[in-house]
């Protein structure tokens, strides 16, 4: 790499973290991908990861498409009110989508792009983050954006009292005052712990997260569907469906939304959309699962595209009490899990292997050369005679009752059974499995194994503190055990990326050994369009983006 | 007992059974697994938030008294807030009733006078091939289930042929003949399951008052065979297929799940599903209470036209 005067004085300017990244790739110890994804972490731009000779992928250009036209999608009816605070289903939340918008975009490959905010930065210790926002955002009544109103929109979602869907992720990183405006356009977060991933939490990977005008307290539909969005709200139904109109007003005069119109049609049901899709009385089905979605798979005249995820169907298996308590056995079951056929034949290809831990290929933390745990029916005997069980045994196993899950968990018995554990499947529906989601009263949390569905988080963050610590609130295998709880606390801890992904492999390797829960494959998020569509933007958490879809050329 | 005695009487018991009704449904939503505010926010949403919502709910207070308040607010019209929506159940429902009321119409428009021509045609014929052929198609049409019906009617004439258009939901503002083009393709796996069955009894009760006396006086007496059927034989064997129509008014308004799903209508059979599944008790409640209204009203209307088709039925008349 030849020597660039710009560089010195680039990493003068940037945080020690970002510098220890950097340094990272000098040595030739991160490939260029995971550095790019990790430097826009750090808030690092791709000019300025440019300067230090690092290329980014060619990426495909947009889409060229028209201007004009209506685009109809399919998607499911929303479960409960359109409002960003409360919102959990995907029906509500495609809802504000049209006409919200985020300070940073999660991309499908998980890098961060600037969108309402220009550039973030951290101090050494990942406790101070600030942000810097565009001076040229209008809100939909033609307000301008400040950071007060940025301020108020992570204050409300992070206040503990105020029941918002964000607590889960927020919850010990920001509270209700740990916002506040430096000036008009720069925002400060005070956080509660050092997060060395923050700006994903303030990304639209945390889908509640729309800025909205700081006099915004409640009631999103009253209030006329607020935000600074390309698109705006025409009108709305709760059980029929939805229309937005193009945001003549829209402040990104370079990139107005190329439909005069989005219809957003309710489906109860993924079945009737695709058909719906198939006699062209829609464009766009929001999600479908991959076994729906076969029916137009191979025909050209539809587009099945798959985006890379975290979100899993994690088999639990209880480390404490019934017949797994000996880690032999667990890991007898995990080597009888045939996950090349998991991926490509009942997922067809739109999954990735898992290799019994939360972290995901996908994460840029996850160490890809811990050795993948692969179908070994011979080892997988020669555990259960080690633990006292040669001839295996009969055990329950609680499945809840959704898309694909009673397909898997039926791909599951069949390769248990070939060494002699009969597990007898108990199908649930996702009010019985979760219960009320409290141990003591949660086939989830209380049966000996089950399998959840798990959504996708761009951090493993959550899956780690929830589903790992010894006090964890989904810790369903009721693993308890202290090396992993420290390792966990310091994983949330670090802020440098290296020193992360040093324990991200020692926890990998744990978790592979005591086999608390396997994970066979990391799913992708799936929608179907017409060949004619274009510009539509997926993101790993399910959401599409429609502000630069359009019909192509 | 006069016409108006019968009708206050049934109207009383009609009542009571509604009552009986809301209480069952409260009893039952209690029993659904889950808890409410963990099931719209989801299981893995901060504890904090589910007891706040619950409590915003007012699901901390105790059952009984939630009951009194719902059944308070029915009998002032007041149909409550949907917990799921957070909205008023009023509007929910009655958008959902109107548009369940039309699939109806449109489906017992068509299958009322195909299933009772059918039915006389074939008593007519009796023992002939054709009348074995009509009443072996309504057999096998009736133990079809619909989502199998609904989907080969939907590849068919929806995809293949492409004469009907999928969604049973015409677009917004389209004029009333729009709106019954997109329902003929849902109403037809509802005319296969009650074509069958509405054919069966009139073809039963047309052979029962064929073989009648006066019928073959009627006959004997050289009236045409057209005024023999008209007058004598439809007069007597219709009520019959009236009781079962008037049974089937319940079902084809609050109990077309599948077909609303697969057409994609939002009906109320569609509507009673989700409250269920949301544990949504306001509006599966009145969900429930409207389409036991109609089926009681329904049935209560199925009887009078009954007694005014045949007078020997008729409360207070002469036997």
């Amino acid at each position: 790499m030849s020597w660039n005067p710009l560089k010195d004085s680039f990493r003068h300017n940037v945080s020690g973290p970002a510098n220890a990244l950097i340094d990272g790739y000098l040595a030739g110890r991160l490939d260029r991908r995971t550095f790019l994804r990790q430097g826009t972490v750090f808030g690092l731009s791709l000019s300025a990861m440019g300067i230090l000779g690092v290329r980014a992928d060619a990426q495909d250009g947009p889409v060229a498409v028209k201007k004009g036209g209506t685009l109809r999608v399919g998607v499911t009816t929303p479960s409960g009110p359109v409002d960003p605070m409360v919102a959990a289903n995907q029906g509500s939340i495609a809802m504000y989508q049209p006409v919200g918008e985020y300070l940073i975009r999660a991309e499908p490959d998980l890098s961060l792009r600037p969108f309402l905010a220009t550039e973030w930065s951290s101090n050494d210790a990942g406790t101070v983050w600030t942000f810097k926002l565009r001076d040229d955002v209008t809100f939909q009544d033609g307000q301008k954006m400040t950071s007060a109103d940025v301020v108020a929109t992570f204050n409300r979602l992070a206040d503990p009292d105020g029941g918002s869907i964000a607590l889960s992720a927020f919850r010990g990183i920001i509270g209700k005052n740990s916002a506040s405006a430096i000036d008009d356009l720069t925002v400060q977060f005070e956080l509660e712990r050092p997060v060395g991933n923050f700006p994903y939490l303030a990304s639209s990977d945390t889908y509640s997260a729309i800025i909205l005008p700081a006099s915004y307290s409640t009631g999103f539909e009253e209030a006329g569907f607020p935000g600074t969005g390309p698109l705006r709200m025409k009108s709305f139904s709760p059980t029929a469906g939805a229309t937005f109109v193009r945001n003549e007003e829209y402040w990104d005069k370079a990139n107005p939304a190329p439909l005069d119109q989005i219809d957003f049609i309710f489906f109860a049901d993924e079945t009737p959309a695709l058909l719906a899709l198939q006699g062209s009385e829609i464009d766009v089905v929001y999600q479908v699962s991959v076994q729906n979605g076969r029916a137009v798979v191979n025909n050209p005249a539809y587009k099945m595209v798959g985006t890379r995820s975290a979100a899993s169907r994690p088999l639990h298996l209880r480390t404490d009490t019934g017949p797994w308590m000996d880690k032999r056995v667990r890991q007898a079951l995990a080597y009888t899990v045939d996950r090349t056929g998991v991926v490509d034949g009942l997922m067809q290809g739109y999954a990735e292997i898992g290799n019994d831990s939360p972290f995901a290929p996908i994460f840029p933390v996850t160490n890809p050369d811990v050795p993948q745990r692969q179908l070994d029916l011979d080892k997988a005997r020669a555990l259960l005679a080690e633990a006292g069980v040669p001839d295996g045994f009969k055990t329950s196993l609680n499945v809840i009752n959704t898309l694909e899950v009673p397909a898997y968990a039926t791909v599951l018995q069949a390769g248990a059974a070939k060494v002699g554990i009969d597990l007898d499947i108990i199908l649930q529906d996702g009010g019985t499995y979760y219960g009320d989601g409290q141990f003591g009263s949660s086939p989830w949390l209380d049966s000996t194994a089950g399998i959840t569905d798990f959504g996708h988080r761009s951090i493993p963050n959550v899956y780690l503190t929830a589903q790992f610590q010894s006090d964890g609130v989904w810790n369903s295998s009721h693993l308890n055990d202290p090396e992993i709880d420290k390792e966990i606390g310091e994983f949330l801890a670090t802020v440098e990326f290296e020193a992360q992904r040093k324990i991200a492999t020692s926890l990998q390797e744990k978790f592979m050994d005591l086999t608390p829960t396997i994970y066979s494959a990391f799913l992708q998020f799936v929608f179907v369009t017409g060949a004619n569509v274009g510009g539509v933007v997926p993101n790993s958490s399910g959401q599409l983006f429609l502000g630069q879809a359009g019909f192509v050329e | 007992m006069t016409l108006g005695k019968f009708l206050l009487g049934r109207l009383g018991l009609a009542l009571l059974t509604l009552w009986l009704l809301s209480v069952l449904v409260f009893l039952a939503s209690q029993i659904l697994p889950g808890d409410v505010g963990s099931k719209i926010l989801g299981p893995t949403a901060d504890k904090g938030a589910i007891a706040a919502l619950n409590a915003e709910l007012g699901l901390d207070r105790p059952p009984l008294e939630r009951y009194i308040d719902f059944a308070t607010g029915l009998l002032r019209g007041d149909f409550g807030e949907s917990y799921s929506q957070r909205r008023a159940v009023g509007p929910l429902l009655l958008e959902s009733s109107l548009r369940s009321l039309k699939l109806a119409i449109v489906a017992f428009v068509i299958v009322v006078p195909l299933a009772v021509s059918a039915g006389v045609f074939a008593a007519m014929k009796q023992g002939r091939p054709i009348d074995r052929i009509i009443t072996t198609i309504g057999l096998s049409a009736m133990v079809v289930p619909e989502f199998v019906s609904g989907i080969i009617v939907i590849l068919i004439l929806g995809l293949w042929l492409n004469v009907f258009p999928i969604s049973a939901t015409a677009p917004a503002e389209s004029g009333l003949v729009t709106q019954i083009y997109h329902l003929i393709l849902p109403a037809i796996p509802l005319v296969f399951v009650m074509f069958g069955y509405i054919q069966r009894v009139t073809r039963a009760s047309t052979i029962e008052v064929l073989r009648s006396d006066y019928v073959r006086t009627a006959t004997l007496k050289g009236l045409n065979r057209f005024t023999v059927i008209r007058r004598h034989v439809l007069r007597n064997a219709l009520p019959s297929s009236v009781t079962v129509v008037a049974t089937q008014v319940g079902y084809m308004f609050g109990g077309l799940v599948v077909i609303e799903i697969l057409f994609n209508y939002k009906g109320i059979g569609l509507l009673l599903f989700r409250a269920t599944r949301d544990k949504d008790f306001p509006l599966l409640a009145s969900c429930v209470m409207v389409v036991g209204a109609v089926y009681l009203l329904f049935t209560l209307m199925g009887d009078l036209t009954h007694s005014l088709l045949n007078p020997r039925f008729r409360v207070g008349g002469k036997r």
